[in-house]
């Protein structure tokens, strides 16, 4: 329905459509005679700033009633007009009041929003100790001026789209024109636009209509909450998704070497970064193998252990009334239970959970013959080997309960059997196109050189291939 | 992407396919060949390198091997032939799962575990049967290096114990010893029928086919030289030295100290010869689906049934191995040959599409 251009008829509707007591009406008269209407949502409109900018100069018009001589006068520099009643109401909800006028078929809407948001700070989920320390906020137009000053080329496109049935959320679907492949900017703005959902608190929330594989255990959409890294990524190629209200941007296509890397390494010297990054692997390895190997050891293959330890694991174990694999799950579930009482309760309390955890629950337990020194050792370290490669953390933890599992029932072959399922399933997920396992499966050798291995700035002339730019190189010209 | 590189086909043929060779067949050889173990192997790879370089020929072509049989015989005998190399390849996994299974239950465990413990393989191979051969592909780029890493490791820790003139003096066993050895270890060689499905869907550059075979003599001199320290370690008792892999390492002199640390390269390996050890299977439902068309569901029904079929029999002769070996490789040895030496390069005499030739 569009907007008559008889005023109170005009506000009765607009009123019809929001009624909310939080949505008020302002009238005015100009000098001439001319009567105008703001309609604006109160909490989120700047009225100091709708006055100065809008009323203000309006008070004293001596013009025409046309939308575009009116436009003239208001002194803010986002204006536009509209004669759409429903995206009018639209605006107004998203704190951008609507200026109504007697005897003129259009609005405008005027860009006075109050926004509240924190300061920019760094992420607490990514430290960095070398590096930018920004991190995204919780404001979408703050973010994609924070990926603007970073990028500050043409080729950049942001578009904005509205996500939420009722939610109306903005999402800022950024790429580098030329460098992103296009299919896939499409293939993600279509997805985006079919999304049909009520609200949008989080870009958690898309992961999943974004998924080619919604239901799958794997992560399949990269997050991150820092600009440094979410430029690189879209100048290496991918496309970018920021979601108002969300400080975790996200990235597509996703690799699963993304999240051994981090934005520090590439802020230190190569050797280092490529040793940290095997660091992260073989910890990771460790984490989820470590606990299941023990457990497969102990009931199928006492051969898998050195005669010297065999024998102080024997001594531990002698008194232990529980299965070694009950044991060991037992561990594990005081482990994900104090992990998951650690991140929910207040700070002051976290202290004392610490306390109650590590010596109460520990040292107790293994006085009092419940469970063994082995295999609290063993659950600690993989507890800690698992946060080595946080943004996996919740696909890893699953695996490593699997693997116990297996390990328990079926030992050591089962565990490698469910690793060649594992890795039967990562050679063959595919994101937008692109395989989760490159480069390393498929094998490209030139991406190699920023994988698991970090070469020196110097040899990375091309941007990964797995990616399948059409500017291939990002050293030099083409 | 979608096809199958050569760098994984090469990945295949030099460091997936010998892992198949190192379980039974070092002891059947050194029954049959004494000392001279490993002419027979080198006789085999030699052979079945010249059929592999003719398959992958016949690769540059770009066809499967269905459009090849339909453009020559018509629809109908096509279909019946590719049948026909299905229960080829069931028959030749029988093989390699028996031996994994006897793999499996005597490596993996203290004690001897039911057959419980090994039929998990099966919902493995279900699933990697119901994937495309593509998937085998990509998860050569893994294994390959994985398996290079492994036999390397196995090689150090066997090395330093064998005593390298154990094979000597060359011949001792006769023409009579190294023939039969060569006879009844065919029914380990049977790579170029394997080969053969995944025509059409290999990436044929200039120069695959005589790599791909030099590749696959690499990976026959990788078994040849274990074969040779095989020897060296075990001498008159090689013969009794099932999983020849898993036992060459053990007498390394840091294994005192350290305990079993070739169990990482063995269960590596281990790991590499579960997808080889599914591969026939997967072939065999390959050549339905070509036969066929891969219609919505065929591809796991396929993969379901062939897995239950292969499961009932190693059910069936759980307790029979040695009698099940025998007979495949020593009774009816004589189907290997026939589809892995004969039927390969005749395959070179297929027409090929007319309209897209011409």
């Amino acid at each position: 329905m569009n907007i008559t251009g008889k005023l109170e008829k005009d506000l009765s509707a607009i009123k019809k459509i929001l009624p909310a007591e939080d949505i008020l009406t302002f009238d005015f008269v100009s000098e001439r005679g001319l009567a105008f209407a703001l309609v604006f949502a109160d909490p989120i409109t700047d009225k100091e700033l709708l006055g100065e900018q809008v009323v203000r100069p309006l008070l004293h018009y001596e013009g025409k009633a046309s939308a575009e001589e009116v436009g003239k006068n208001i002194t803010s520099p986002e204006r536009r007009s509209e004669k759409e009643l429903k995206k009018l109401s639209e605006e107004i909800l998203a704190g951008n009041p609507v200026l109504f006028f007697e005897g003129m078929d259009e609005a405008i809407i005027v860009g006075t929003k109050k926004v509240f948001v924190r300061a920019v700070a760094e992420p607490s989920t990514d430290v960095a100790v070398k590096g930018p320390r920004e991190g995204f906020i919780e404001d979408v137009k703050i973010n994609t001026s924070l990926v603007r000053r970073r990028l500050k080329t043409p080729e950049l496109r942001i578009e904005f789209l509205n996500v939420g049935r009722r939610s109306m959320t903005y999402v800022a679907v950024c790429w580098l024109e030329g460098t992103s492949v296009q299919e896939t900017v499409e293939k993600i703005k279509e997805k985006l636009q079919k999304i049909d959902i009520d609200i949008v608190p989080d870009s958690s929330y898309l992961t999943h209509f974004l998924a080619e594989r919604p239901y799958s255990l794997l992560k399949q959409v990269g997050t991150t909450e820092k600009p440094d890294i979410f430029c690189a990524k879209i100048a290496e190629g991918r496309v970018g998704i920021l979601v108002d209200g969300s400080p975790i941007a996200l990235t597509l296509p996703y690799l699963l070497v993304e999240d051994f890397q981090s934005s520090e390494d590439y802020f230190v010297p190569p050797y280092r970064a490529t040793f940290t990054r095997i660091l992260r692997l073989l910890s990771l390895v460790v984490a989820i193998y470590l606990p299941a190997f023990y457990i497969a050891g102990q009931l199928f293959k006492l051969q898998l252990f050195p005669v010297k330890l065999l024998l102080t694991i024997a001594g531990s174990i002698r008194d232990i009334p529980f299965s070694p694999s009950l044991e060991m799950l037992l561990v594990l579930f005081v482990l994900e239970v104090l992990n998951e009482a650690s991140i929910r309760m207040p700070k002051y309390v976290g202290m004392a959970l610490s306390v109650v955890g590590a010596l109460v629950l520990g040292e107790t337990a293994v006085s009092a013959g419940f469970v063994s020194t082995p295999a609290i050792i063993i659950i600690a370290f993989s507890g800690i080997g698992l946060y080595a490669v946080p943004n996996l953390i919740e696909v890893t933890s699953v695996i490593r309960l699997a693997m116990l599992l297996v390990a328990g029932s079926v030992g050591t072959y089962g565990i490698i059997l469910l690793t060649a399922f594992l890795l039967l399933y990562l050679v063959t997920a595919e994101n937008f196109g692109t395989p989760v396992l490159a480069p390393f499966s498929p094998l490209v050798g030139r991406d190699l050189r920023d994988s698991l291995v970090k070469y020196n700035l110097g040899s990375l002339e091309t941007r990964p291939r797995t990616l399948k730019s059409k500017n291939k190189r990002r050293l030099g010209h083409e | 992407m979608n096809k199958i590189s050569t760098r994984q086909l090469y990945f295949f043929l030099a460091c997936i396919a010998p892992i198949g060779k190192l379980i039974v067949m070092p002891a059947r050889l050194a029954r049959y060949a004494g000392n001279d173990l490993w002419i027979p192997a080198a006789i085999q790879y030699l052979v079945q390198s010249a059929v592999i370089f003719c398959v992958l020929l016949l690769s540059a072509r770009g066809e499967t091997l269905f459009e090849l049989l339909k453009n020559t015989f018509g629809k109908i005998v096509a279909k019946i032939l590719m049948v026909v190399f299905a229960l080829f390849l069931l028959y030749a996994s029988l093989l390699p799962l028996l031996e994994q299974k006897l793999f499996v239950q005597g490596v993996f465990y203290d004690t001897l575990p039911s057959l419980i413990a090994f039929s998990p393989f099966f919902l493995f191979s279900a699933y990697l049967c119901a994937k495309p051969l593509r998937a085998q592909g990509r998860a050569w780029d893994l294994l390959g290096p994985i398996a290079i890493t492994a036999l390397a490791g196995v090689f150090v820790f066997s090395g330093t114990n064998a005593d390298f003139a154990a094979i000597l003096p060359v011949g001792a066993s006769g023409a009579k010893g190294i023939l039969s050895g060569t006879a009844f270890t065919m029914s380990w060689f049977f790579d170029p029928v394997l080969l053969l499905l995944f025509l059409g869907k290999i990436e044929y550059k200039k120069g695959t086919a005589y790599k791909g075979a030099l590749f696959y003599l690499l990976g026959g001199a990788a078994v040849i030289f274990f074969l040779i320290m095989f020897y060296g370690i075990f001498e008159g008792t090689a013969i009794n030295q099932l999983f020849a892999f898993t036992k060459t390492s053990k007498y390394y002199t840091a294994i005192t100290v350290l305990g079993r640390i070739d169990y990482v390269f063995i269960f590596a390996l281990a790991l590499a010869l579960l997808f080889y050890c599914a591969l026939p299977l997967q072939a065999s439902v390959e050549c339905c689906l070509q036969a066929f068309g891969r219609k919505k569901y065929l591809p796991t029904v396929l993969s379901v049934c062939f897995n239950a079929l292969l499961l009932l029999l190693a059910l069936l002769l759980d307790y029979h191995f040695g009698d099940a070996t025998d007979a495949i490789s020593q009774t009816v040895f004589w189907i290997f040959p026939i589809f892995t030496v004969v039927i390969p390069p005749l395959c070179l005499l297929l027409r090929r599409n007319r309209r897209e030739s011409a």
